[in-house]
């Protein structure tokens, strides 16, 4: 679908039979978790493999500096890698299954991806790395993102993923007009 | 550690490390897999969350909590998973105020990236370069907060509540509660739609959402109903089959054995102290938990390795030793006159032997008087032997998150 001539039209609306049911995908999805729980004993996980991901790179660039970093150094413990965990396979899965998904659904490609208002490409990168670093601060304050705290956290009836949970829809509800003009 | 005693995958063990990878890898390629095909590839369609254009997010969110609680509800009401067990292993400490914090953050990171961390690795995935620059943003922030931590971890661990879950908190057994959210969910799945179909309208679009196409709807729906009434029903069930088949008989130890195993291996002992928490508390032997006995079916003994030997110390002797010990694969040991019989035995100054004694009375005697000495802190009655007392307390387990 070609964005650029929608922009006076309302927003292109990325729905329709090109995407699963979102009901039947949420079964999918719940699933999957409930394989991951029976199977594994624990839930899905996403930025847990960010924040390793992130202490590798410190280490690897500056391993005195990562020693002397609490975040860091706890996460050597052992001597083994800082790589060395399930999170971080869990998370290579999800960029094969991703992949995979796009690639045989016709929706692999180089692309950027914003509202039809938003010109520039740069605004777009710029606002998505500045969100990505508010989110992985966020992450590590309450001990998981969406998938780990909200998703798998709330399917076993947490208190703190359910709260978690209404606290982001909450902020993103918060926050949607202030950036109306990146997607509407 | 597996919930399913027959599917021992754990990365984490050395045994199966490198299967719990590839299982890692597999339930990760299809987490990605639904992900894409569900459209949480593209950030517009995530973002349209926010303005109630498209419903997706929460549709598809809330139907994988409700699916896999429920499927969770129905494998423990009907014995194959403990939840109890599974719940302690896999949910991080509820921080009430730090996932406020962290939530309204993550909203506001949501909203301006478009994706969540998850979503953003199989949106780069698809070659998605905002996708790709939000994952880089998370590890970014992650950096950001490791570095930052003297100002940042002051937001951390606020509101510490423990492991709490909803059941506790609203004292209704598990699957009550699953039947409300799947109803909750359900309801607002509907008025879900209906915020859609106002805002098409109001935008003058008339292409029908996808969603509202009936039949996949009506089936999901009968399914997560049905899973929910067949949850429920479990609680009519006796209590879980395992639990009527002893694994072990329980056996005594006498207070010199058990004073001797605490100070010479105390990693081959897990002492219970299964008095009221209040007793266990003030004192209890070195190394011991306070598990007052009701509380026993919680600590999961059944899916415990069975590797130390459990040993129950009751205020006296143990007389009938609890089902929930029973489970467990070890050697289950009864503490001989309990722990009124252990302040007897150590807490109390042995009277030395006469000089007539024979050698191994005096052995006793001066391990009697070490142990004594460093259970209480008091000076040991001279003559004593130097040292060679020492208690290794069991280090606590810290929780991690879910994502952690």
């Amino acid at each position: 679908m070609d964005r650029s001539q929608k922009s006076s039209a309302p927003p292109a609306r990325p729905t329709g039979p090109q995407f699963w049911n979102p009901y039947l995908a949420g079964v999918a999805l719940g699933l999957v978790l409930l394989a991951a729980f029976l199977v594994t004993g624990s839930g899905l996980g996403a930025s847990g493999a960010a924040n390793r991901f992130a202490a590798a790179t410190v280490n690897a660039v500056a391993p005195a500096h990562a020693d002397a970093t609490p975040q860091i150094a706890r996460l050597k413990q052992g001597g083994q890698s800082i790589l060395d965990d399930r999170l971080v396979f869990m998370v290579l899965g999800v960029v094969l299954g991703g992949a995979v998904a796009a690639y045989t659904a016709g929706r692999m490609g180089r692309k950027v991806i914003k509202g039809p208002r938003l010109k520039s490409n740069k605004t777009r990168l710029a606002l998505a790395l500045l969100g990505g670093v508010i989110m992985g601060v966020a992450a590590r304050l309450a001990l998981g993102c969406t998938s780990g705290q909200a998703l798998s956290g709330g399917a076993l009836l947490s208190v703190g993923a359910w709260v978690f949970m209404f606290s982001v829809f909450g902020g993103g509800y918060g926050m949607a007009y202030f950036v109306r003009k990146e997607w509407t | 550690m597996s919930a399913l005693p027959f599917m021992p995958f754990n990365s984490l063990s050395g045994d199966h490390r490198e299967l719990g990878l590839v299982v890692a890898v597999l339930i990760g390629f299809a987490f990605g897999f639904v992900l894409e095909r569900a459209g949480f590839g593209r950030g517009d369609k995530l973002a349209a969350q926010f303005y109630f254009y498209d419903m997706t997010v929460f549709k598809v969110m809330f139907s994988a909590i409700v699916t896999a609680m429920l499927g969770v509800m129905v494998a423990s009401g009907v014995g194959l998973v403990d939840l109890k067990v599974l719940s302690e292993g896999a949910v991080s400490t509820t921080y009430l105020w730090s996932m406020i914090i962290g939530g309204v953050l993550l909203g506001f990171g949501f909203i301006i990236s478009g994706y969540c961390p998850g979503t953003s690795a199989v949106a780069a995935s698809s070659g998605s370069l905002d996708g790709l620059f939000t994952f880089l943003g998370v590890i970014g922030g992650s950096m950001l907060y490791a570095e930052a931590y003297p100002v940042l971890g002051k937001l951390y661990g606020l509101g510490d509540k423990g492991q709490l879950f909803l059941y506790d908190l609203l004292k209704v057994p598990a699957p009550v509660v699953a039947m409300a959210v799947t109803v909750m969910a359900l309801a607002m799945f509907l008025g879900a739609e209906k915020v859609e179909r106002i805002m098409a309208r109001r935008r003058g679009d008339d292409t029908p959402l996808q969603a509202q196409a009936g039949r996949p709807k009506r089936l999901a729906f009968s399914v997560l109903g049905a899973a929910a009434l067949v949850a429920l029903g479990t609680l009519a069930l006796p209590a879980a089959p395992r639990a009527a088949i002893p694994r072990a008989t329980a056996r005594p130890i006498s207070q010199p054995q058990l004073a001797r195993r605490v100070v010479d291996q105390p990693w081959t002992l897990r002492i219970l102290d299964v008095r009221a928490r209040k007793s266990c508390e003030v004192k209890r032997i070195p190394g011991a938990e306070c598990a007052p006995i009701k509380t026993l079916g919680e600590l999961g003994l059944p899916y415990a390795s069975g590797e130390r030997d459990l040993v129950l110390v009751a205020t006296r002797t143990l007389g009938q030793v609890p089902v929930a010990a029973l489970g467990y694969r070890g050697k289950v040991l009864v503490l001989d006159g309990g722990f009124d019989g252990w302040r007897t035995y150590a807490l109390t100054r042995p009277t030395p032997p006469a000089a007539t004694a024979s050698a191994a009375d005096r052995e006793a005697y001066q391990f009697r008087a070490a142990l004594h000495s460093a259970m209480t802190g008091r000076k040991p009655p001279a003559p004593v032997p130097a040292g060679g007392v020492k208690y290794v307390p069991r280090p606590k387990k810290k929780k991690g998150g879910g994502c952690g």
